[in-house]
């Protein structure tokens, strides 16, 4: 039976459009000072604090909060949870344009991006964790392309490129799962290099396994948060297998936030056993302490296990939410507030306002491209040409 | 056990004793906050899979 389309024109100024153009100009002109004048015109850094948000949000967050990609693939295709499969691709391409912004923000925070890959061709330095993040960033970044591939294949009706790609699928989860579990718990572990300078209560010896737990729920988190936005906004775009299948994935991802949640309370309060940082919580870095685990770890724990429990849908939702804000207070405290903790107030950082106005506009392109694959690629419906793979 | 350490042993014995009673209690904990997160899946196997030939027709 033919289907009938109805294009229906809408407005190019929106609210949203004109917000977003405001963003892109004015990250053009911050881009443009800070290629010109160099990092000293557009940020606070200093060499007691050469990683700023460029470091602690766009790198630390945006790779924790694009590991959807690698939990929805791995629990689809390698625990065979079929019932998850729709959102695989929504859970790919956040995690493609993640972490491709990922390595676009990183072009402005290196002091000169054009030796970028140095690592793989000047010199290795192997012995060096930030090697192991540049190649596993570097190979998931090109696995996460491939993933994404088909979609743009089906998208311009190459269909035996396509069925080239698809072919690969189990080996790619694979691959991504293994040099996501590198690199996530990697970030973690760079810090164990200077346990001098950040605070007892956030550095353990256990730090690289942290990021990788917390990396989990992360991209479940996203996932569900995602999910719940492209609900409401893209909902004319998903096909009946999407909509059928969004309350299961949501259910099933917030009762395993929930447990991955409780596990990862549980290894956080052993480390403080283990360093016998207790006498550091009656302090106030101790009190942002406990906000941060009781607040954004073990709050939403019990909202994810209530809202799974009593399949409460709009309770997923909010603590998707706010579990996505708590990974952002997680990587901010670990990278910028509890580093450097024992400088003088006069010497901590703070960032510039162009270094905010650059993170703003390296988000707006993430939406911006966001929007525009999921407006034209099949990534909320299956496209009626292909088999599901 | 006091509450003085003066030594690495004194450190280690403090620390790793509490390490070990609370791995015990966290996962004698996790069999009860499995049995409370699942108890209301009646239609899904213990791995929240669905069952098959159940309701798919």
């Amino acid at each position: 039976m033919p289907v009938r389309k109805i294009v229906i024109q809408k407005p190019a100024l929106t609210p949203f459009n004109v917000v977003a153009g405001i963003i892109v100009v004015v990250g053009l002109i911050i881009t443009v000072i800070r290629f010109t004048q160099g990092l000293r015109a557009t940020t606070n850094l200093s060499d007691y604090n050469p990683w700023g948000i460029w470091i602690g949000f766009d790198l630390l967050v945006g790779v924790a909060l694009a590991a959807g990609g690698y939990v929805t693939s791995a629990a689809c295709y390698i625990f065979g949870l079929k019932r998850f499969h729709s959102a695989v691709r929504p859970a790919i391409l956040t995690g493609f344009l993640g972490y491709a912004l990922v390595v676009l923000a990183l072009h402005y925070d290196v002091g000169r991006p054009w030796r970028l890959p140095y690592p793989f061709i000047v010199q290795q330095g192997t012995t060096s964790l930030l090697f192991e993040v540049a190649a596993c960033v570097a190979l998931y970044l090109t696995v996460l392309f491939i993933e994404f591939t088909p979609a743009a294949l089906e998208w311009l009706g190459l269909k035996r490129a396509r069925s080239i790609v698809v072919k690969l699928t189990l080996v790619l989860t694979i691959f991504g799962v293994v040099l996501s579990t590198l690199h996530q718990s990697s970030l973690g572990a760079l810090f164990l290099i200077a346990p001098s300078k950040l605070h007892p209560l956030w550095y353990s010896p256990y730090l690289a396994l942290y990021f990788f737990v917390s990396s989990i729920v992360a991209g479940l988190s996203m996932v569900i948060f995602e999910g719940s936005l492209a609900h409401k906004h893209f909902h004319d775009k998903m096909d009946a297998e999407h909509l059928r299948e969004a309350d299961g994935v949501a259910l099933g991802f917030a009762k395993a936030a929930s447990w991955v949640l409780a596990g990862y309370f549980i290894i956080k309060v052993i480390g403080i056993a283990q360093t016998n940082a207790w006498g550091y919580l009656g302090t106030g870095y101790g009190l942002w302490f406990l906000v941060e685990m009781l607040g954004f770890v073990l709050l939403p724990c019990y909202f994810y296990a209530i809202g799974a429990r009593e399949k409460n849908l709009k309770i997923i939702r909010r603590t998707a939410v706010w579990t996505v804000l708590g990974i952002v207070v997680n990587r901010f405290n670990v990278g910028l507030i509890a580093f450097n903790y024992h400088l003088p107030s006069s010497e901590r950082y703070f960032p510039h306002w162009m270094e905010i106005g650059i993170s703003v506009f390296v988000i707006t392109i993430g939406i911006l491209a966001y929007k525009f694959i999921v407006t034209h690629m099949p990534i909320l419906y299956a496209h009626p040409d292909y088999d599901a793979h | 056990m006091g509450n003085t350490i003066n030594t690495l042993h004194d450190f280690m014995l403090r620390t790793e004793s509490l390490t070990y009673i609370m791995i015990v209690v966290a996962l004698c904990g996790f069999i009860f906050f499995w049995r409370f997160l699942s108890e209301r899946d009646d239609d899904r196997d213990h791995l929240g899979a669905d069952r098959t030939g159940e309701h798919h027709h």
